[in-house]
């Protein structure tokens, strides 16, 4: 009865419903995973950016100007200065682990500067690890053309009798000003918590969606999931995603309510067109999820591939690399999928304060995904909905 | 028992090469995966990243650091802008990263010892290439003020040197040791395959006890083990440690080759890292698949335990900059100690005594994940066998 008809996407949702909370691994998937893990992993970040990254100096000048210069590198946020210690004992730090790097100051150091002679000290990296290694050395950069100025500032003012305004003027005629924008601090957790938490709404629907999906496969419960929808395709489409549109369109009020509030992130855009673009991402993301799952017979199999699905998606999104550094092969496959247009758009409203309008290609593009999964699920659930009316129905 | 356990490790390899659930993860995803991470940095470094000019004086000084940002690796001037608006609506477009303002009278504010400021506006939001650019530009106009500095000196009838001194009285050597060009194929990848190899080992190790108790194989297995869970847990041990092995013998002898990852010398101290890691999560893993029943369940909790691991273990980001109770959860992952011992063996080519203090944890990792196991699992057998005792009266 037509009246039937406009009931079946509810009477799914709700069939869904029931399915996942007989399923405890659907349930810890979709009830406690999205949550826990938003949390779990925000907290890493939850300080932003590191500092007091330690270091050893080994000072062989043992002069006023390099214990100034040593002062000054500690006085840093960045820079913790561990031990003033022999070339030996800062290279076993470093080997075990226990510093960053060491920086050598040469013996006549403040002699050569005093005698308008250039002096040089060594700054020893554990470039291995990048962010400590690159903070470290725009640090003490930084300190190095601040003790530069002042010894041209003494020389200004002694030599040719120049007053301190004069005299400062001269120092630094030409002068970096570095003015970092959508994110002042420059900061790491600034930069990659947005998109971790898209990631994590991503990846928990995908996992429960087509674990969800698979185990009907498992169970035998297609035919009776055609039936529930009538055998109308779009039906059966639409009314299990319903459940999962709405659980998710939760999470992601939730993420950027509560866990923007917690993590001390901002939203730059406006709400409603980041609301109208995470919608477009669900919905792009169920078919996928549906087709992704009738792609397996066993919940088990589905569950334990897609786990491993996570850092490859991320890293291919252009979020964390840009995209036009990629291989071509990989732009294309990262074009397939409905994050790397999602992050585009989502990382401009929030980070940037940018408008849909701003990045329509991104959202055509989101669009045409949308449009490519859909017709991709149809045919696959068609394709089984025929198997499927040729064998009976399982007694219940 | 040496030959029971060798009949069961021979009985798991088969299982290996015909259960999708572990020949997939085991075998087939391995080349996969660790072939498409080492190809995502296959550029290695950002280059040529779009920057605008924001030129408001248009005077020769202006022009000729213009030339000189554009020979940086990172920087490619692709517009022009005459506004902040106009440059924040070309970042938001995506149009570019970057941008240098030249201030209106930064020539003639030059000439005449008055102090200038360049700014050098990134886009934040993308912190590697905004990084990468800073940091060019930032030694371009420092390059240039020194320059500027030089000059003044020189002018004033100073020989060079001594000019050159008050330019920069302390010069300063970096070395980057380990990673001098700041690669990220060097950097990310053998980073990305090892957390790889410790998931896939986890997620399929999480279901090798349970999996033969709700197949009802396990009355088959106990009867070849006699009734001992060591004999058990050491023989399907044996089968995955020759799994992991097989897993080396591509990431050092395919991948790291074919992608000038290796570091020469390292193979066989990273070889006796790699077991100890293989180890460590089968135990991890066989104790969970002892303990929890239900196969789901034990590959659920296998994936909430391992899927964190890369940014835990403070690869990224250091560990020293997250809150104390992230911190301790790191160390309650194999992952972690394996790291820091990678670090000094594998990029810092250190003897294997550098990681001591990782490999006594990572051997903790062992000796008490296997204990539980075994322990557990025996308890288990003893009861299926009393119950089969009672059945048969």
């Amino acid at each position: 009865m037509p009246q039937q008809q406009g009931y079946r996407p509810f009477r799914l949702l709700l069939r869904e419903a029931a399915l996942v909370a007989k399923d405890h691994s659907l349930l810890l998937t979709l009830l406690i995973a999205p949550l826990l893990y938003a949390f779990f992993y925000g907290s890493i970040y939850s300080y932003k950016a590191e500092e007091e990254v330690p270091i050893a100096v080994v000072d062989e000048d043992r002069t006023s100007l390099s214990r100034t210069l040593i002062q000054q590198i500690n006085n840093t946020q960045m820079v913790h200065v561990t031990a003033v210690t022999t070339l030996e004992a800062a290279k076993e730090a470093m080997y075990h682990g226990r510093t960053q790097g060491f920086l050598y100051i040469q013996r006549g150091m403040e002699k050569k500067v005093l005698s308008l002679q250039q002096a040089n000290m060594v700054l020893a990296l554990n470039a291995a690890r990048f962010l400590p290694s690159s903070d470290v050395l725009g640090a003490i950069t930084e300190v190095g053309l601040t003790v530069g100025a002042g010894v041209r500032l003494q020389y200004l003012q002694k030599q040719e009798g120049m007053n301190t305004e004069i005299a400062g003027r001269e120092v630094m005629a030409v002068k970096p000003d570095a003015r970092p924008l959508f994110n002042n601090r420059t900061d790491y957790g600034t930069f990659l918590l947005p998109g971790l938490l898209a990631m994590i709404l991503q990846q928990t629907l995908l996992l429960g969606l087509a674990g969800g999906t698979a185990a009907e496969r498992q169970r035998n419960t297609f035919a009776a999931w055609m039936q529930a929808a009538g055998n109308n395709l779009s039906t059966a489409l639409w009314g299990k995603g319903l459940f999962y549109f709405i659980l998710f369109s939760c999470y992601a009020f939730f993420f950027l309510t509560v866990n923007f509030g917690v993590l001390e992130l901002r939203l730059l855009g406006n709400a409603w067109e980041l609301a109208l673009v995470t919608a477009l991402f669900l919905v792009s993301l169920i078919p996928m999820g549906i087709f992704t799952g009738l792609l397996f017979r066993s919940q088990l199999l589905c569950t334990q591939l897609l786990a491993f699905s996570t850092y490859p998606i991320f890293l291919i999104t252009g979020y964390t690399w840009p995209i036009q550094q990629l291989p071509d092969g990989l732009k294309a496959a990262g074009s397939l999928l409905p994050i790397t247009p999602f992050l585009s758009l989502y990382q401009g409203i929030v980070q940037q304060g940018a408008h849909i309008t701003d990045r329509l290609p991104a959202l055509y593009h989101l669009c045409i995904l949308w449009c490519l999964y859909t017709l991709l699920c149809l045919w696959s659930i068609q394709k089984l909905a025929r198997k499927a009316r040729k064998t009976p129905l399982p007694v219940a | 028992m040496i030959r029971a356990i060798f009949q069961i490790a021979l009985r798991e390899w088969k299982r290996i090469l015909t259960r999708p659930d572990h020949c997939l993860v085991l075998l087939v995803l391995p080349p996969l995966l660790f072939f498409f991470y080492a190809y995502i940095y296959d550029k290695q470094q950002a280059e040529d990243l779009p920057v605008a000019i924001w030129d408001e004086d248009r005077s020769p000084v202006s022009r000729q650091i213009t030339f000189l940002l554009e020979q940086t690796p990172s920087i490619r001037i692709t517009a022009s802008v005459n506004s902040q608006d106009e440059l924040e609506a070309l970042m938001q477009q995506q149009q570019v990263i970057g941008a240098v303002h030249f201030p209106r009278g930064m020539e003639r504010d030059i000439k005449s010892r008055h102090p200038v400021k360049v700014p050098i506006y990134t886009n934040a939001a993308s912190l590697v290439p905004g990084k990468l650019i800073n940091k060019d530009a930032s030694t371009v106009i420092i390059t240039a003020a020194a320059g500027v500095n030089l000059q003044k000196f020189m002018k004033t009838g100073m020989p060079a040197g001594k000019a050159m001194s008050l330019v920069m009285p302390v010069s300063m050597t970096v070395y980057p040791l380990y990673n001098p060009t700041y690669n990220y194929q060097h950097y990310l990848v053998p980073g990305l395959i090892t957390v790889a190899l410790q998931m896939m080992i986890i997620m399929v190790a999480v279901l090798l006890i349970n999996m033969e108790w709700k197949e009802g194989s396990m009355s088959e297995l106990r009867a070849m083990a006699r009734n001992h869970a060591g004999v058990i847990i050491a023989g399907k041990t044996l089968a995955h440690l020759g799994v992991a092995w097989v897993n080396f013998v591509l990431v050092a002898g395919i991948i790291f080759p074919f992608f000038s990852l290796q570091h020469p010398g390292t193979t066989g101290q990273l070889f006796v890292l790699y077991n100890l890691l293989a180890l460590a999560c089968t135990g991890i893993g066989l104790m969970i698949s002892v303990l929890a029943a239900d196969v789901m369940l034990a590959l659920d909790v296998g994936l909430f335990y391992t899927s964190p691991a890369f940014v835990f273990s403070g690869f990224t980001f250091p560990r020293w900059a997250m809150p104390w109770y992230d911190q301790y959860y790191a160390s309650l992952m194999p992952y972690t100690p394996f790291l820091d011992a990678f670090f000094k063996v594998y990029f810092m080519e250190l003897p294997l005594r550098y990681a001591m203090p990782e490999i006594t944890r990572l051997l903790l990792f062992i000796g008490c994940t296997f204990f539980v196991a075994v322990f557990f699992l025996q308890l288990k057998l003893n009861k299926q066998q009393t119950y089969a005792a009672t059945a048969r009266i």
